[in-house]
């Protein structure tokens, strides 16, 4: 647990550098009387630092807890699945176009996740892009990208 | 005889026929997305954004609060049937209205709800005309120092009113004002941390962002533990009309939770939660039979429900007589005015009355159909109850990416929505609060522009902000509140809220 919470300070801890300095290189703090591009970023950046020392330290000092598991016990291979299938899915968004993309992504999450029978998954798919069709594509004019297929 | 004359004129909107119906569907995907645990109404909101593009921003707007509003009825439906809370501000619900339930008094709990739901809403909507209009007049003299005292303040009181660490929760808010001023710089145009990326010269769009931290790492969250299937408490709801006893113990609970809830609604990070929280552990403490909180109480169910929908009303204050969101859903509320081209602040009801006098009465108008849509429809809501969450959760996440998409037409935005609930996943694993983050990224630009505004003024001295009364006021509570965290008592008080939600 005790690791854990290091591991989440570290890396704001980095984050506050790492804003603090490019905000510093690029931006420039200015001086108080004309706050530059970069004041604000160097202040919160900071901030950020400060705040996750005081953290680690806290982290550091306390005794350690029995909470739950972070990770075991738990299906986060199930949200890496997901994970993987959204990100193809924005990946060959513009190149399959909607309509394609969208019937394989929740054909996808219909049937790896927790497995659903196949005739439920392909109508619930096909009625839901339907309906995305005509409410925002129809009425809110939202333009879908139609792909290769032009579909 | 001005606000007489300001409510006949708010009705003149609301009841022309368009709104009458955008108020209904408002109102119907409120109560729905209330009811289905696993998606709230920041992410429902943001969806139906791209509305603003299509109708009146009156229209839009009537709709959009609507959905806030209703979702705190829907979700009483889900803890008295269920014991699963479908918004976070019924979570309290589920400890006296489930046992209800299980006594055969499902009917009368989920009456009570509705009713005290209507009650606490309708007068905080009295509370909110009231309030709004003189409020407006005197934030018409606040200048940049006033602004940025004052949104210090929600940051702060915020960050102290949320769960966990404190630490963490000004970590967040800190990372918040980084996120959201992300784009060009408000004074001399230059491009910052966009890292060459065009769709970053507008910033990091704020429906990806709410898409990504409360829609898609819930479904992250809920995949990871296994749905397995809602056990809906299998009994005839008949009665839903409280009987006289009933009306007896909820009648102080009701006034007591409209005033709680209005109050605390108006408080930045106060809200809907926080109210149903307080007025629970508020009427355990007044009743005579304390023994019998838990166990079916119905003050339990009344002072809660009640404090909820007060509060939504009265978080529609900050917004719109100041432009300072009090929370999260309020914060995506903003983003629908400025996407309307309308400057939420003290100018709002000058400049667009019929926006704030139209969405104001639509609120009367909205509670009234909700006691209608509730209750004779809870029937319907427990069939919707029913659908299992693996075929829930394709399609929230689908409406999430359309959501995300839709705004900009760019998959760029998908890609930031994202990486925000990969962000968002693990901060809640982590227990890092979103909402900081949340509110500080929409208040980041405004709290920039007005400190470097005030800095102008003061030619770089910081006592600018102990000079002018109100920014004073709010500084020297900021200090209070800061210094009153580290009292042990209120240490240990604070731990021991924060340990139970976790449980819940």
């Amino acid at each position: 647990m005790k690791f854990h919470g290091y591991i989440g300070n570290i890396f704001w801890l980095a984050v506050g550098f790492s804003v603090s300095f490019i905000a510093y290189k690029r931006l420039g703090f200015g001086t108080f009387q004309e706050p530059g591009s970069g004041f604000i970023f160097i202040l919160t950046g900071s901030l950020l630092i400060i705040l996750s020392l005081i953290d680690l330290l806290e982290a550091f000092l306390k005794k350690v807890e029995h909470k739950a598991p972070i990770w075991s016990a738990l299906r986060w291979q199930k949200v890496i699945l997901v994970l993987i299938g959204l990100s193809l899915y924005i990946l060959f968004y513009n190149l399959m176009g909607f309509t394609f993309s969208s019937f394989f992504l929740m054909l996808f999450l219909f049937k790896m996740v927790e497995p659903t029978r196949w005739w439920i998954a392909i109508a619930i798919s096909l009625i839901i892009i339907l309906a995305s069709h005509v409410i925002f594509g129809l009425w809110l004019k939202i333009h879908f990208p139609k792909g290769l297929l032009g579909i | 005889m001005d606000i007489l004359h300001n409510v006949f004129y708010g009705f003149s909107i609301v009841l022309e026929p368009i709104n009458i119906l955008y108020c209904f569907i408002g109102v119907l995907i409120g109560t729905l997305v209330g009811v289905l645990p696993g998606i709230g109404p920041t992410a429902t909101i943001s969806l139906l954004l791209p509305i603003t593009f299509k109708v009146t921003p009156v229209s839009a707007m009537i709709m959009l609060a609507g959905i806030y509003y209703g979702s705190q009825y829907g979700g009483s439906t889900t803890s008295i049937l269920v014991n699963i809370p479908g918004e976070a501000s019924s979570v309290i619900t589920c400890l006296d209205g489930y046992q209800m339930a299980r006594k055969g008094r499902a009917g009368p709990a989920l009456g009570i709800s509705a009713f005290g739901s209507f009650i606490g809403g309708t007068l905080a909507v009295v509370g909110l005309m009231l309030i709004a209009p003189p409020l407006a007049s005197i934030s018409l003299k606040f200048g940049p120092p006033e602004f940025f005292s004052l949104m210090c303040l929600g940051l702060t009181l915020l960050a102290y009113l949320a769960s966990g660490s404190l630490v963490r929760a000004f970590m967040m808010g800190a990372f918040g004002i980084i996120i959201g001023c992300i784009g060009q710089d408000p004074f001399t145009g230059l491009p910052r941390f966009t890292f060459g990326v065009p769709d970053l010269l507008d910033g990091v769009g704020l429906v990806p962002i709410v898409m990504g931290l409360f829609g898609i790492s819930e479904v992250f969250l809920n995949i990871e533990k296994g749905s397995g299937e809602r056990k809906i408490f299998e009994t005839k709801i008949k009665g839903l009309l409280p009987n006289l006893q009933d009306w007896k113990d909820s009648f102080k609970p009701i006034l007591r939770g409209t005033f709680l809830g209005f109050s605390l609604g108006i408080i930045p990070g106060g809200g809907p939660t926080i109210a149903s929280f307080t007025s629970y552990a508020l009427e355990k403490k007044f009743s005579k039979h304390p023994e019998k909180f838990g166990a079916g109480a119905i003050e339990g169910v009344a002072g809660p429900e009640t404090a909820n929908n007060a509060a939504s009303g009265g978080a529609f204050i900050p917004l719109l007589t100041l432009g300072i969101p009090p929370n999260v859903v309020m914060a995506v509320f903003l983003g629908a005015l400025m996407i309307c081209g309308v400057t939420p602040g003290p100018l709002l009801i000058q400049k667009n009355p019929d926006i704030f006098w139209g969405v104001v009465v639509s609120m009367y108008v909205g509670n009234v159909m909700l006691v209608i849509l509730n209750l004779p429809l809870i029937g319907l809501w427990v069939q919707v109850l029913k659908i299992p969450y693996r075929i829930l959760f394709p399609l929230i996440l689908f409406f999430c990416l359309i959501g995300a998409y839709s705004l900009n037409n760019s998959t760029f935005d998908l890609g930031i929505m994202l990486l925000f609930g990969v962000l968002g996943y693990l901060m809640r694993k982590y227990h890092y609060e979103g909402a900081p983050f949340m509110l500080a990224y929409v208040v980041g630009p405004m709290l920039e522009f007005s400190l470097r505004q005030s800095l102008l003024m003061s030619e770089g001295s910081f006592f600018i902000f102990f000079y002018r009364p109100i920014a004073c006021g709010a500084m020297i509570l900021i200090f209070l509140v800061l210094i009153s965290s580290l009292f042990p008592v209120i240490k240990k008080k604070r731990k021991a809220i924060s340990m139970e939600e976790e449980k819940t």
